[in-house]
């Protein structure tokens, strides 16, 4: 075996398109999250909802995307979900990046299952007599939960929910199966195109390490800086 | 410097095994009685199951039978998958590779070539609506076409503004053409010909366009610096397209009595060079 090849990451093409990996890879990342947030949080208070029919909805909802494999979510968006709009809006989909559109949704709907959980975790985390309380002083079930409940949930909830950015951050590597070009896309095309395996999924594999590594650092400072009143 | 080390790791590996498992290949073959070859089993008509015996059978499978024989062993046919070529060869898993292989000048420095085997063109079908009519009209489209192999880079070596997408199967890619997520599928021109026939009633609908993109040389993977094997595989390829063997196996394989269709035989068994 040919000793490893530095030349190959650090100048030239090969490492021009490891490096376009990289950033994609971080802009799924961004978009997935900003995404995911908003929706993680409206389905963490649909299964705490007082109604029994929102409660059904939450449930179903983080049920029926946790037991299916992100895989499936992945192909689903791309080569399902979009034949099922009209002509129109299709052909203008198509003929724009639908495949990071189809990744972002697929990873912001996955993603938000998951912190869905950690979110009511966290909700339920805070005494019931807070939310009584709250009740008692004439604020509806949004107004307490906004101004009493979710002001320190959300400080329980923070190192939980890095750590599923940090799956996130892994998960973005599927978006390979449907032609995005991140970083794992870009490590399969160096090495079909040079046969430098090891050279190329090493560049990977140190990126993915380096921002999985800079996630759990963020998580633990937040800890430190920012711990969980004592309730 | 933790990189160093990691490389410093793998190269002192590699170096033992180097040494360990060095000895002439084509001995150690003729010691053992068999050859064994890493086809990929699933690439019609070059190696694929035949449904009737069971048996891997095709284009290469009977230059490999030829090679076997001149050596004077048996062969082994192994399947193995498309990422897995190179590895398996340089580990010495199998002592060739005939898997659709494509000869280019950076896979040099890993691994040998024989002579060439096979030249294919790479060829772009799109939808007839598209308004397509040749090959650089692709430029700034979108177009889709299968991973792993040297389609990507040739499309963008042909068309280079081309936006390139690509997928872990042919299928996929094929599926996404006809969703219109792309306005061409590029593939090696035999393949390409088996996935279009495939659309029956369909057809009407596309049109493959007639200039290749690029030209592809397949040959035989050979290890490393295992002169005395490669002397053997480019002797019998040489005997064969001499004897006539070789034109009477490519008619059998892509002549124009099958689903190929090939009217002519545009290479010859006679040199590892490409350009």
């Amino acid at each position: 075996m040919p000793l490893f090849d530095y030349s190959l990451l650090l100048t030239g093409k090969y490492h021009d398109m490891l490096v376009a990996g990289l950033l994609l890879s971080l802009q799924l990342l961004a978009a997935s999250l900003v995404l995911a947030l908003p929706i993680a949080l409206v389905v963490a208070l649909l299964r705490l909802s007082p109604l029994a029919p929102l409660r059904w909805l939450g449930f179903a909802y983080v049920e029926a995307i946790r037991n299916i494999p992100l895989l499936a979510h992945m192909l689903f968006w791309y080569f399902g979900a979009p034949e099922l709009l009209p002509e129109g809006i299709k052909q203008w989909l198509y003929a724009g990046h639908i495949e990071a559109y189809s990744a972002i949704i697929a990873l912001a709907l996955y993603t938000a299952a998951f912190m869905a959980e950690d979110i009511r975790s966290g909700i339920r985390a805070i005494p019931t007599v807070q939310f009584e309380a709250g009740r008692a002083l004439g604020f509806g079930f949004l107004g307490t939960m906004r101004r009493v409940i979710l002001p320190q949930a959300l400080r329980v909830t923070v190192p939980p929910l890095i750590s599923q950015t940090l799956s996130l951050w892994k998960n973005t590597s599927i978006a390979t199966v449907i032609g995005v070009a991140e970083l794992m896309y870009q490590a399969g095309q160096v090495e079909s195109a040079t046969f430098r395996s090891f050279e190329s999924f090493a560049f990977a594999s140190a990126a993915y390490l380096t921002v999985s590594l800079a996630i759990t650092g963020l998580a633990t400072w937040y800890h430190h800086r920012f711990p969980v009143r004592t309730i | 410097m933790r990189l160093n080390l990691i490389a410093a790791a793998l190269a002192a590996s590699a170096l033992l095994t180097g040494i360990a498992a060095h000895a002439d290949q084509l001995a150690d073959i003729k010691k053992k009685g068999e050859l064994v070859v890493g086809v990929l089993g699933t690439d019609e008509p070059a190696t694929f199951i035949d449904p009737k015996t069971r048996q891997i059978v095709g284009y290469e499978v009977d230059l490999v039978n030829a090679i076997a024989k001149k050596i004077g062993v048996k062969p082994v046919l192994k399947q193995i998958a498309v990422a897995a070529r190179i590895p398996e060869l340089q580990q010495g898993h199998v002592d060739l590779v005939a898997a659709g292989l494509t000869h280019n000048k950076e896979r040099e420095a890993q691994i040998d070539f024989s002579l060439t085997t096979f030249v294919t063109g790479q060829k772009a079908i799109v939808k007839k609506d598209s308004g397509i009519t040749d090959v650089p009209q692709l430029a700034g489209k979108k177009v889709l076409t299968i991973r792993g192999g040297t389609q990507e880079p040739n499309i963008r070596k042909a068309v280079p503004t081309a936006e390139v997408v690509t997928f872990d199967t042919s299928q996929q890619a094929f599926q996404a053409l006809q969703q219109g997520k792309g306005v061409g599928y590029v593939d090696d021109e035999a393949a390409l010909l088996r996935s279009y026939a495939k659309l029956g009633p369909q057809k009407a609908k596309y049109v493959v366009l007639k200039q290749n993109l690029s030209t592809e040389a397949l040959a035989i993977g050979i290890k490393k610096g295992e002169s005395g094997l490669k002397a053997v595989v480019d002797d019998t390829l040489r005997e064969l397209e001499k004897s006539g063997e070789a034109q009477k196996i490519f008619v059998k394989w892509y002549g124009p009595n099958t689903a190929s269709g090939f009217q002519t035989r545009d290479f010859k068994l006679d040199s590892d060079k490409i350009d």
